[in-house]
């Protein structure tokens, strides 16, 4: 499983062992994907639940780092700023740049 | 050219459940943190535009290998090459286990009238007989196992 790294002490018993049914839903993923482009191929039934997964790790390692920044602003709210800095900070997200800094 | 430029083309049309995503927030946090809304949309937003992300790779992916439709093989490559090489391994792992759930199923629903328990513990040795499988594949590097030209700019 996924090593969570420096933070791990905080988190106790979040993701492990929850790989079971994928809760997003697969027919919404599906048309995300067809929108993001002109030209996208025919999709594989199986594609969209690797999606599903990647997602929950996508979400779940852009929350762990924004919590990071409300940690160190001793606050117990996780707010909008703390996104954009999680953001600003990590440089596989990049590609948000832009969506955090239009707000 | 980015997709998202075209006039008429609103991203705002599909999006992700909030009540899942509030779900999959809520549990990486502990029980005390509170997220306010505005974060809570944003960090959903961020996720329709990671599938945009992955989609427009995996599509390229696609179409480097010349097939036609987008299989599982070229979202997993899609994650690599973008920097997400860390969720290969958990993804593929879902995608197997989504793959032996639905052979249970089909098994359960079939021939296999008394063995339900043989079909788990059957199930559990094919498991691990495609991780071992899955492990070796992606070692090998097999994801796009034929080179198929000489284009130069495959990827960095």
């Amino acid at each position: 499983m996924r090593q969570a790294g420096a933070y791990s002490g905080i988190l106790c018993g979040g993701i492990s062992g929850r790989t079971g049914p994928h809760l997003l839903p697969l027919a919404r993923i599906k048309k995300i994907m067809k929108k993001s482009g002109d030209d996208v191929k025919m999709i594989s039934g199986e594609a969209p639940i690797v999606f599903s997964k990647a997602c929950e790790l996508f979400i779940e390692e852009l929350t762990q780092r924004s919590w990071l920044v409300t940690m160190q602003g001793k606050r117990r709210t996780l707010n909008k700023e703390d996104v954009t800095s999680a953001v600003l900070a990590t440089d596989i997200f990049d590609f948000l740049v832009n969506l955090v800094s239009e707000t | 050219m980015e997709p998202m430029d075209i006039v008429g083309k609103s991203k705002e049309d599909a999006s992700l459940p909030k009540a899942t995503m509030t779900k999959i927030i809520k549990e990486m946090l502990p029980p005390d943190v509170r997220v306010a809304r505005d974060a809570q949309d944003l960090l959903i937003e961020c996720c329709v535009e990671f599938i945009n992300l992955i989609s427009s790779e995996s599509n390229e992916v696609c179409n480097r290998v010349e097939k036609r439709t987008i299989a599982p093989e070229h979202v997993l490559k899609a994650l690599e090459v973008l920097g997400f090489g860390e969720y290969i391994e958990e993804v593929y792992a879902a995608y197997e286990q989504h793959k032996i759930e639905t052979m249970q199923d089909s098994l359960k629903g079939g021939k296999w009238s008394n063995g339900a328990e043989m079909t788990e513990e059957e199930a559990v040795a094919e498991q691990q007989r495609m991780f071992a499988e899955a492990r070796a594949r992606m070692n090998g590097g097999a994801v796009a196992p034929k080179q198929p030209d000489a284009e130069p700019s495959l990827e960095s």
